[in-house]
This record gives C-alpha cells, sequence and structure tokens, in this order.
C-alpha cells in the first residue's frame, strides 16, 4: 500500500516535471545548430544602412569570398576608405551646420559615437589625429557564421557558381544587426547540393562527395 | 632451388611457419573493464551527453588584421623561397604560410642544386621553430639578460684580449654564409691570435686532406653522380646522411631512369660494412669490414692501373682476402669500360684511402666529368687537424676567448676532459639557440634565431648563391651570428643590411645583371641565383702520395663503425619529435640506437634483439647497447648510430598518452638512446669513426627496442598460401638484360577474372590516382615526414609504437631477399591504395568509410565511431586508429598544425586521404582561374618531397596525364592484384643493373650465396 503511494507520487512528479519542461524542450535544437544567433557586435554596425540603403556590393568589404576560403571580416582599413571623410550621419552634420550658423561660428567636427571606435582601434584621437596615448588595436567582432572544426567550407566555387550570398546569409541588407538565419546543418546543406537548380545557380551538378567537406 | 622469397625480418625467415598471426590485426584492448569501471564510463558518458547536447556552439571571435597588408589573404596559403638550415648542405626550400605562420616546408624545384626535393631532416626541422625550449633571450652567466647586458659584457672582454694579445679562438661548423664569413674575418682579424676552427661532427676532412695532396688545393669536389655509368662506393652513404644527399639523390636518380624509349641505368656497387641506405639500393653490394677497405682499395687501383697502363710500385703485390677476386677484377672492368663515366666515392676518414680513391677516379677520368674539382661544393669544409690543435689548445688553458657556433663539442667529441677544459677558458660565448651541451657551459649564450625567422644567405656549392629569408617574426630575442659579431665591432647593423652590403660587394659583382636590387628581389624570389664561381685554382694530378696500404683488420677482435642514422644525424635534431619516431629506414627502429651485429656474430655471442652487449674498445671507452641483429652486416662489423643520448632529451617522457599500462619513452634524467660519440677517437689528429680491437660481451640484461619492421604484414595467413610456397608478388623485380628484352619482364603469372562480384565504377569528373617507382625509390622517409607535417600526424611515443599503434599514414616497408648475410633489400612505400573494391567500405557498419566519385576512399572522422572493422578487413594494413587523444598540449608546437586538415580525436580511424585538401584546394583554384585542374596541379605531400621523384600522382580520367601513360607502362603492377582490389595506387617494377645470372663471377658468386 505504502509502496504504491510512493509510486504514484513519483510518477505524479515525473509527469509534471515533464510537462513543465514541455516549453523548454519545444526549444531545444540539435547540438551545434545555432539559427538565429544575433550577438551584440563592439560596433553597431548596420548592414541595412551599408548593404540596403547605400547598395555597397557584399564583396567590396567581404574580398575573401572569390579569393579563398573565408570571405572574412574585413580589416579596419577598408572600412576607413570612406569613414575618413564620413564621421557622421548626414543629419547629425545638418544638425550642426545649422547650429554653427545660428551661433555664427564655424561648424565643428562631428563624430558618431559608433564611428569613434573605429578611430580609437586605429589610435586616433578625437581630431582624427594619431593619439600617442592609444594603441592601435583590432576590432574583436563575434562571429557568426561558424562550422565546426571537422567541416570544411569554401567560399570560392559557391561564388564562382552564382550562388548569391543571400541564399546562405540572408537578407543581410535589411539587417540592422545580423542574425544567423540557417541551421547549416549537414542535411541543409545537402539538399542543396543534390539540385542546386534550386540555388537559382547555372550547375546542374554539385558534389556530394563526403570529402569535399570532411578532411 | 634457392629461395626467392621476401622477408622482413629475421623472426619471420627463421619462423615462416608460424607467421606472427597477431600481426594481422590492430592488437585489442587486452584488459577487461570491471563492473565498477563500466558503470563509471556509462554514467560519464550519459552526463557528457546531456551537457554537450545543451549547450550551443561556443562563441568565437573574429579579429581581422586592423590594416591587411597587400598579398595576403586569410586562409590562403602563401610561399616563400628560403633556404634549408636544417644541416649544412643547404638545400632550396619552400616555406608554406598560412595566415603569418610556416606550417610546411617543401622542396624548391627551381633551386640551384637540391631539384625539388627535401629530404626527412628538413622537412622535420619546421616543428624545431615551435620548440618551446628553445632560447627567448640571450643568457650572460647562466640567467637571462638584454642584449645591451649581453654587449657590453662581450665588448669588455674583446677590449681584455685585445690589449694582453690573447688568443681568441671561434669553432663553427661548416660556414656557407657569406656573410657570416666576412664578418668572421673581420672580427677575428681585429685580434693578434685569432682564427676560425671549422669541425664537422660528420667529418669529410679526409676528401679535403686528399685533394690538397692530390691536386694542391683543400676542397671537396661535387659528385655529379647522373653523369656517372658507374659508381662504386666504399661505404659512402650518399642516398641517406653523406654531404647532400638530397642533390646526390636526385642525380643518382637521374643516371637511372627507365622510363621513356632509352631506359638507362647507371651501375652502382656499394662496398661496406654495415646495411647502409645506400648499400641497400645498389645493384651489387660487397660486404667487406671498413679496416680492409685499404688493402682492397690498393688491390683495386692495381687491377685499374693495370687496364690503364700506368706504371705503380707496390700494388701488384697486395693481396687481400676481404673480397674475393674476381669481384674486384669485374669493378675495374666495369669503372675502366666506362670512364670519363665512372665514380668512385668513399666515405672513409683515412686521407690515405681517399687518395687512393682520387688516383682511381683519375685514372678512370672521372675529373672533370663525373667530379667537378672547379666548382666544388662548400658544404663540408671542417679540418680536423686544426680541431685537434683546439682541442689540445683549450686542455693547455691556451685560449682566452672561445666563440662556438653550430657545434656541441662536449657532446659530439670523444674528449670528455672538455667539458671541464671548457670551464677554464676565461670567456666562453655561445651561438646556441638552446640551451645543449655546451652552451649550458658558456659564460655567454647569444642565440641565434631559427632559420625560418631570420635573414641568412648561402653559397653551398661554388656559383650557386641562395637566400634565407624569413617567415615569420621571430618568437623570442635572438640574434644572428653576423649581428651579433658587428655590434661588438661598433658597427651594429640588422642581419639583412649586412647581408645586402656583403652581396653588394661580393655577389652582385659576380651576376650577369644590370642593378642590384634586381639581383636581390629576383634572388629573394626564387630562392637561389647562378653566378660566376670563384675560380679555384688546381694543380695536375699528384702522384707522389698515391701508396698502396697493406695490413687490414685483425681478424680475432670485431670493428667498430660509428654511423650517422637518417634524421638524427649527428644530434643536432634529437629534441625533434617527428625525427626520434621516424623508423630507421633499414632497421626500422625508432626512439633508440643499439648496436648491429650481423646474424652469424650475434648467434656466435648467443645474443638476440633485445639483449644488452657491452662495447669495449682497446683505450677503455665502454658502452652498453642493446643489439639489434641486422642482415647483411659483415660478421666482424659493429655498427652504432651516433646523434643519440642528447642531454634534455627526458622531454619526451611525456610525449605518450598518458593511461593505465602506458610507459614513458623515456624516464626523467635519463635520455633517448645513448651518446656514442665517446667510442670515436681524435686519434692522429683525425675524428674517427671507424676503431679496430673492439670487444662485445653480452651483458645478460635486455632492453626492449621499438621496431616497425615486423608490422603489418602483407603476407598470406598459413590456412590461405598458395601450395607452392611462393610469395604473393608484392615485390617484382627483374634484371637489366631481361627488362630491355621485354618490358613486362619480372610480370608472375596471374589468375585472369572472368566474373567480377562488384560491377564496373564510373568515375566522370576525375579518377585519382598514384604510382611509385620501385626502382627509384631509395626509402630515405623524407615522405614519412612531410605526410606528418601535411596531414597532422601526432607522435605517439616509444611505448605505444611497440603496441603497433605508430600513426604514420605512410611507412615504408623494407623486404630483404636471399639469405640473411647478403640479402638483396626492396623499399616499397605503403599507403592506403584507394581501391575500388575497397574491402574496408563493405565492413563500415556506419558508413564512415566510402568511396567518393572521383575514386578516393573517404574516411569522415565525424561519422566514424570506431569499431575497426575496416582496419582488420585492409589487406594493406594502412589504417591507423586513434586509441588516444594525442598528445597537442604544447601550445607553441601546435602552431605547426596544418588548419586545412583535422586533428582527429579518440575513436577514430583514420588513413591516407591523397591529401584530399590539395585536391580541393587546386579545383578551388582552377575554378577561380576559369580552367579545368591541370595534370601536375597537385602534388601530394610524399610526391612533392620525394628526392628521386619516385611518385606520381595524377588524374586517369585525363588520358595524356603522367599517370594514365605510366599505368599503361608494361612494367606497372599492383599489388595484391590476385584479390581485384582494383587499387589507385600502383608500382613500376623495380629494375636492377646485374648480368643474367652465371654469366659473370660476381653474380654467380652472388647467386651461390642464395643457396643456403
Amino acid at each position: 500500500m505504502n509502496k504504491r503511494i510512493t509510486t504514484l507520487t513519483l510518477l505524479a512528479a515525473l509527469l509534471l516535471g515533464l510537462f513543465a519542461l514541455v516549453p523548454k524542450l519545444m526549444e531545444l535544437r540539435l547540438p551545434g545548430n545555432d539559427e538565429g544567433f544575433e550577438p551584440n557586435q563592439p560596433i553597431a554596425y548596420s548592414h541595412r544602412l551599408h548593404a540596403g540603403e547605400l547598395g555597397i556590393d557584399c564583396q567590396y568589404c567581404h574580398s575573401g569570398a572569390k579569393r579563398s576560403r573565408y570571405a572574412g571580416i574585413p580589416s579596419a582599413a577598408v572600412c576607413m576608405n570612406c569613414h575618413r571623410f564620413i564621421t557622421a550621419s548626414r543629419s547629425a552634420v545638418r544638425a550642426e551646420e545649422m547650429l554653427a550658423e545660428e551661433q555664427g561660428r564655424e561648424p565643428n567636427r562631428v563624430v558618431s559615437p559608433e564611428l569613434a571606435k573605429l578611430y580609437t582601434a586605429f589610435g586616433l584621437g578625437p581630431d582624427l589625429l594619431p593619439d600617442p596615448a592609444l594603441e592601435p588595436r583590432p576590432i574583436e567582432w563575434t562571429r557568426i557564421y561558424s562550422l565546426p572544426d571537422f567541416a570544411v567550407f569554401d567560399h570560392r566555387p559557391h561564388v564562382y557558381a552564382g550562388v548569391a550570398c543571400q541564399k546562405c546569409h540572408g537578407p543581410v541588407e535589411t539587417m540592422e544587426r545580423v542574425r544567423q538565419v540557417r541551421s547549416l546543418s549537414m542535411g541543409w546543406c545537402v539538399n542543396c547540393h543534390r539540385s542546386p537548380q534550386g540555388a537559382g545557380v547555372a550547375v546542374t551538378q554539385a558534389t556530394i562527395d563526403c570529402s569535399a567537406c570532411h578532411y | 632451388m634457392s629461395d626467392k622469397r621476401y622477408w622482413k625480418s629475421l623472426e619471420e625467415l627463421d619462423a615462416r611457419a608460424e607467421q606472427a598471426e597477431s600481426a594481422e590485426r590492430v592488437s585489442p584492448l587486452e584488459e577487461p573493464i570491471g563492473r565498477r569501471g563500466f558503470l563509471l564510463a556509462s554514467g560519464f558518458t550519459l552526463a557528457s551527453g546531456v551537457l554537450g547536447g545543451c549547450s550551443r556552439s561556443p562563441v568565437e571571435k573574429a579579429i581581422p588584421y586592423l590594416d591587411q597588408p597587400d598579398g595576403i589573404v586569410p586562409g590562403r596559403a602563401a610561399w616563400y623561397a628560403t633556404t634549408c638550415g636544417g644541416c649544412t648542405a643547404r638545400c632550396g626550400v619552400l616555406a608554406k604560410s598560412r595566415d603569418g605562420r610556416p606550417i610546411k616546408l617543401e622542396g624548391n624545384p627551381d633551386h640551384g642544386f637540391s631539384a625539388g626535393g627535401l629530404c626527412a631532416v628538413g622537412q622535420a626541422s619546421l616543428v624545431e621553430l615551435y620548440d618551446s625550449q628553445r632560447l627567448g633571450a640571450p643568457r650572460l652567466q647562466g640567467r637571462e639578460a638584454t642584449w645591451d647586458e649581453v654587449d657590453r659584457e662581450v665588448r669588455h672582454s674583446i677590449e681584455g684580449v685585445v690589449t694582453s694579445g690573447g688568443r681568441v679562438r671561434l669553432l663553427s661548423d661548416t660556414v656557407t654564409s657569406l656573410t657570416e664569413q666576412r664578418w668572421i674575418r673581420r672580427f677575428l682579424g681585429q685580434f693578434p691570435d685569432g682564427r676560425h676552427v671549422v669541425y664537422d661532427p660528420l667529418s669529410s676532412s679526409a676528401i679535403l686532406d686528399a685533394h690538397l695532396a692530390t691536386h694542391g688545393h683543400r676542397l671537396l669536389p661535387r659528385y655529379k653522380l647522373d653523369r656517372a655509368e658507374v659508381i662504386v662506393s666504399f661505404g659512402a652513404d650518399f642516398l641517406g646522411t653523406w654531404i647532400s644527399p638530397v642533390e646526390l639523390t636526385a642525380a643518382y636518380r637521374r643516371g637511372r631512369d627507365l622510363e621513356g624509349e632509352s631506359p638507362h641505368l647507371s651501375y652502382h656497387a656499394q662496398l661496406e660494412g654495415r646495411m647502409s641506405l645506400t648499400g641497400s639500393n645498389a645493384d651489387s653490394r660487397v660486404v667487406v669490414d671498413p679496416g680492409d677497405v685499404g688493402p682492397v682499395l690498393s688491390q683495386l687501383v692495381g687491377k685499374v692501373a693495370d687496364r690503364a697502363g700506368a706504371e705503380l710500385a707496390g700494388f701488384g703485390a697486395v693481396s687481400a682476402s676481404a673480397v674475393e677476386e674476381g669481384v674486384l677484377d669485374d669493378l675495374a672492368d666495369r669503372l675502366w669500360r666506362a670512364r670519363g663515366q665512372a665514380l668512385v666515392v668513399s666515405g672513409s676518414e683515412s686521407v690515405r684511402e681517399q687518395v687512393l680513391v682520387n688516383y682511381l677516379n683519375e685514372l678512370v677520368g672521372a675529373y672533370g666529368a663525373t667530379l667537378d674539382v672547379e666548382r666544388p661544393s662548400y658544404q663540408r669544409q671542417g679540418d680536423d687537424r686544426r680541431l685537434a690543435g683546439l682541442v689540445k689548445e683549450i686542455q693547455d688553458g691556451d685560449v682566452d676567448l672561445l666563440l662556438i657556433r653550430g657545434v656541441n663539442p662536449v657532446y659530439d667529441m670523444p674528449t670528455p676532459e672538455l667539458a671541464e677544459a671548457l670551464e677554464a677558458v676565461p670567456t666562453v660565448i655561445s651561438f646556441s639557440g638552446s640551451l645543449d651541451e655546451t652552451s649550458t657551459r658558456a659564460d655567454v649564450v647569444c642565440p641565434e634565431p631559427h632559420f625560418l625567422e631570420a635573414w641568412g644567405d648561402s653559397e653551398a656549392v661554388a656559383g650557386v648563391v641562395s637566400i634565407t629569408q624569413p617567415v615569420i617574426r621571430p618568437l623570442g630575442r635572438t640574434r644572428a651570428l653576423a649581428a651579433s659579431l658587428s655590434a661588438w665591432l661598433g658597427e651594429p647593423a640588422s642581419a639583412l643590411d649586412l647581408i645586402q652590403d656583403c652581396w653588394r660587394d661580393e655577389v652582385f659583382p659576380r651576376a650577369a645583371i644590370g642593378a642590384f636590387q634586381t639581383f636581390w628581389d629576383r634572388t629573394v624570389h626564387d630562392g637561389s641565383a647562378r653566378v660566376t664561381a670563384i675560380p679555384t685554382e688546381v694543380g695536375p694530378f699528384d702522384r707522389s702520395m698515391v701508396r698502396s696500404l697493406s695490413g687490414g683488420a685483425e681478424p680475432d677482435n670485431y670493428t667498430l663503425e660509428l654511423y650517422p642514422k637518417v634524421g638524427m644525424l649527428d644530434g643536432r635534431h634529437a629534441h625533434n619529435p617527428w625525427l626520434q619516431e621516424l623508423p630507421d629506414p633499414v632497421t626500422k627502429v625508432v626512439w633508440d640506437n643499439y648496436a648491429c651485429l650481423s646474424p652469424r656474430t650475434a648467434k656466435h655471442l648467443d645474443v638476440g634483439q633485445n639483449d644488452v652487449v657491452l662495447l669495449e674498445l682497446p683505450d677503455g671507452a665502454a658502452l652498453e647497447l642493446p643489439v639489434y641483429v641486422q642482415p647483411g652486416q659483415h660478421d666482424r662489423v659493429v655498427a652504432v648510430a651516433l646523434g643519440y643520448g642528447r642531454a634534455g632529451t627526458d622531454r619526451f617522457g611525456t610525449v605518450a598518452p598518458k593511461w593505465l599500462e602506458g610507459k614513458p619513452t623515456v624516464v626523467p634524467g635519463a635520455t633517448v638512446g645513448t651518446n656514442a660519440a665517446s667510442l670515436a677517437s681524435l686519434e692522429g689528429r683525425r675524428r674517427r669513426y671507424v676503431r679496430s680491437g673492439l670487444r662485445v660481451t653480452p651483458t645478460g640484461a635486455t632492453y626492449d627496442l621499438a621496431t616497425t619492421q615486423i608490422y603489418h604484414y602483407l603476407s598470406v595467413p598459413e590456412k590461405l598460401a598458395p601450395a607452392d610456397g611462393k610469395d604473393r608478388p608484392i615485390i617484382q623485380e627483374t634484371i637489366l638484360p631481361e627488362f630491355l628484352e621485354d618490358r613486362s619482364a619480372g610480370k608472375p603469372h596471374m589468375h585472369h577474372f572472368d566474373s567480377d562480384l562488384w560491377g564496373e565504377h564510373e568515375f566522370e569528373t576525375h579518377h585519382w590516382a598514384m604510382a611509385v617507382d620501385l626502382s627509384a625509390c631509395t626509402g630515405c622517409s623524407a615522405c614519412i615526414v612531410s605526410c606528418q607535417a601535411e596531414n597532422n600526424v601526432p607522435v605517439v611515443g616509444k611505448d605505444e609504437v611497440k603496441r603497433r599503434r605508430e600513426m604514420h599514414w605512410i611507412r615504408i616497408d623494407r623486404y630483404y631477399r636471399g639469405d640473411e648475410h647478403s640479402p638483396d633489400t626492396v623499399h616499397q612505400p605503403m599507403m592506403c591504395h584507394h581501391c575500388d573494391n575497397a574491402p574496408c567500405e563493405t565492413v563500415c557498419p556506419v558508413t564512415a568509410t566510402l568511396h567518393s566519385s572521383e575514386g578516393l576512399n573517404m574516411q569522415v572522422y565525424n561519422r566514424c565511431v570506431g569499431t575497426r572493422y575496416c582496419a582488420n578487413n585492409c589487406p594493406f594494413k594502412v589504417r591507423r586508429f586513434n586509441w588516444f587523444n594525442y598528445a597537442h598540449d604544447d601550445k607553441l608546437q601546435n602552431l605547426a598544425l596544418n588548419p586545412d586538415v583535422v586533428v582527429r580525436e579518440r575513436g577514430v580511424m583514420e588513413k591516407c586521404s591523397f591529401c584530399v585538401q590539395r585536391i580541393q584546394e587546386a579545383k578551388h583554384t582552377a575554378t577561380s582561374q576559369g580552367r579545368e585542374v591541370a595534370d601536375g596541379d597537385i602534388q601530394t605531400a610524399c610526391q612533392q618531397s620525394c628526392p628521386a621523384q619516385a611518385i606520381v600522382f595524377g588524374d586517369l580520367k585525363d588520358p595524356e596525364s603522367r599517370i594514365s601513360k605510366m599505368r599503361q607502362d608494361p612494367r606497372h603492377y599492383l599489388v595484391l592484384e590476385e584479390l581485384n582490389l582494383r587499387p589507385s595506387v600502383g608500382y613500376m617494377r623495380l629494375v636492377r643493373n646485374r648480368p643474367t645470372p652465371a654469366s659473370t663471377p660476381l653474380a654467380e658468386g652472388e647467386e651461390g650465396s642464395h643457396h643456403g
């Protein structure tokens, strides 16, 4: 009798526990699946602005995609190609100009707080001149698209086959902050390799050899 | 009927009937697991599985350059031409740099003399760059110091010596750098009594001295093996360790080319006491006690002089019983017939013998044809007599300032008193990059950088200059020799400036090019340049020193022969784990040196392998070493390898995985192997590696050697053996006359397959395949280390090797044939054959190994669960299982890992992948250039490093590719063809340059010895 009560209680507790865990279990995904990963980056760089509004080509910054296995994250010097001159948004500059006109003085240089981080990385002071107190330090971005070490992905064949960047990376040009939109699971890779036409490319055949990615 | 079967070890020969069945499989874990252990393990597995499954991937940082340098693309390798610093041969290398760190060295095909290959030592010298025990800062009186402190201290000493007029000596190995020579001259020039003493731990001093006697100039000729029709070598291991093995192997190979319309094979006879790598490749090998070489040479000189009609007194009378008269007659005939295209070489340290060798070369017209004395080699400049003089000076306390560079005399000199005498020298400055036996006794240590992190230059052979350029920012505060010397002379400058200055003054005027900058840039880009050689004044051949040698070895005692081993050389690479675990090409022993005895001698002494014997010399030097029984060795010769027993090698105590039954490779305080340099001598002011009067006594103790030679048999299990007792035709060979008549000579009778269980395999795009030319392969083992570097193959330690768990993806099977006293030797590289009908693929329960559409047998590590069925079912025994997570604790050494290849974890099977990462890279590169992969685009790591170019890789779908043509060659055969495996790796039959049996006395003698 006593035993039965214990058993029943335990069973009930187990069921209750499982029930409580259901929402948690629904969220569970396979190990390594980082779909939806959207970390804060050290600089609030907006792909929506640069790739979307301004229409800068993806490979202007990620120039490794055509030349290397990694598309690569651009060196800060690439940012400086434009941001040597553009130090703040147009509206901020306009506001300062208007304020200066009101006060009858020369407008000051406006530096947006996010771009200030870029200049600090180069060891430049607020006046955009080298500041000996600042040590140049590369920017530590958080990596979003990352494969496990036993899988090798090479950008080159995909770029040359004409696969659009968005096919795997999603509509980055609409993202304020980049989010991983695919699971990067093997099944997802292989499905596309089985019927590459679906990716909108001219290639009729893509390899499904294990050794294409695993070595 | 003589026994024509091949065998790998004496045990196999003795007990053919009971072929070790255990060798057929990867040995199972023998210890049963208890209940508690099982629960512990299963509980832990469950818990870790749950914990692991719940976590997201670790968050990684992506840190781009602040300003990316031009020409660098992250993820793409850049190649820089530089010069190897592994030994004094100074071969040209290309260093592969990935993201700022060198990860692989390869031979430079455009280099002036090394012609594209790279030896095992050169390959492995990469890992020494990342040696955490290298000195990162100069040392003063045993503590770390700054360069300013060191410079002050050294300048102070120099001033003292200059005013007192004391003696200054710079002791170094061969210096081929022009800049260093210049600064050494200037540095020593400031002292009233300053001298540079050069010695090579592996000395060729006798050759130089002999040329001084016969040609009036102390020089080392360049050996043009490719121009020689007949090569007679007296103990010179030119394919293994002698002077410049890569260059000589490449030249030897060019003289032995069987492809094409007019096959051509030089004749190589080796007369030696031990079984050297070179001897194992000879067409004719004659076993001679090195103590008897003098009389044998005299006799040969007499016979050749007879044929040449040269008048020579005293040579006819010499009769040596060491070699049959007929053999020498045959050699004399061949040499004389091939005059102008013949070459005699000798590794002897006796000047009198070398003078005889020179005379032989003069008689057969080698000078100017196969020997170049006008543009000599500078790769060995050591002078033993000056060395002996310096040792005496040091011991007498006559040296006031001693600088030591590139050598380790406390370790490699046979004079133990030297260590104490060094303490008495007022100032000793060492340039050693690590704390070795000598530099720990130095007052000042000024570490030099590794050759991959420094600028340097070299003229290793007259007329070929090369540049060493840094491929990585120096890992420590090191400084090149020339920079140190210039700083002490009060003209501090960087090594690069010093080299450019020197080149502007000394090299550029010799180059036929307009502007210095053009010349410099081109040389840095190409790695080497040809310039006009500084003419060497050579007199007419002086016969006055030619004397016949009589006497010979004492028949009652043994002769000790100390030899350098491939990889270990003089011991400078003893701290290199890759080289320590490289099986010796002949004995296949790893991690040790030993006393090689002939089978008959071992029987006579009643010792076997692993029994320890005491070696005693008349001068009292003694050493205990384990025995290794070496077929083909002279009965009176005991051979011991140099280069072992280096201080600090107990660091390898932790190289093996730690587990319950694991034994350390070396216990703390001990060394790997035993230093045999104490058995050498400096008697008669000459380094002697051959000592007579040796006594050998068994001690009764035993010591376990780890040898891979009996692992991974391809032999047939007894039950399945064919009734006629014949071997499987794993090795196929023939002789030249038969080959010339029929290109398919040596092909055994094969079953024809009418039906096939497997269907035909369709390969649409590529079908990768490889062919190995057994006639070209010398067994030098460069491919093994190259593969190790390319594919992140771990080092497992001696104990694991003893358990047959070595991880090398490519091994070289060494077979003997004939009787154990003078066997024929064959080296057969063996790697995954990528069979179309692969037995491993059918047994894998999780399809972790399967076939690719390009004919590759793929191994998917992330799918493998480690059943090891595939290894059991592999007829070639080329699969390796990761029993452990092998040590990657050394963070610095991990920088040598190839990022393009996965580091495998415990519990997965691995094997040769045909360097699939290179195939992929070549395909992607071709795609990005809008073309197809061309023949020759892909070179596997083993193929690239092969100095003999014995390995060819390519696409069978391309009918014009080299591999397709080789497959059509009648000399091509497949190993285990009778199993219908359809392997992608084939071999080209071995052809020996031997006359048809019974046509000459030599062949008769050889055949006779086969009957036993």
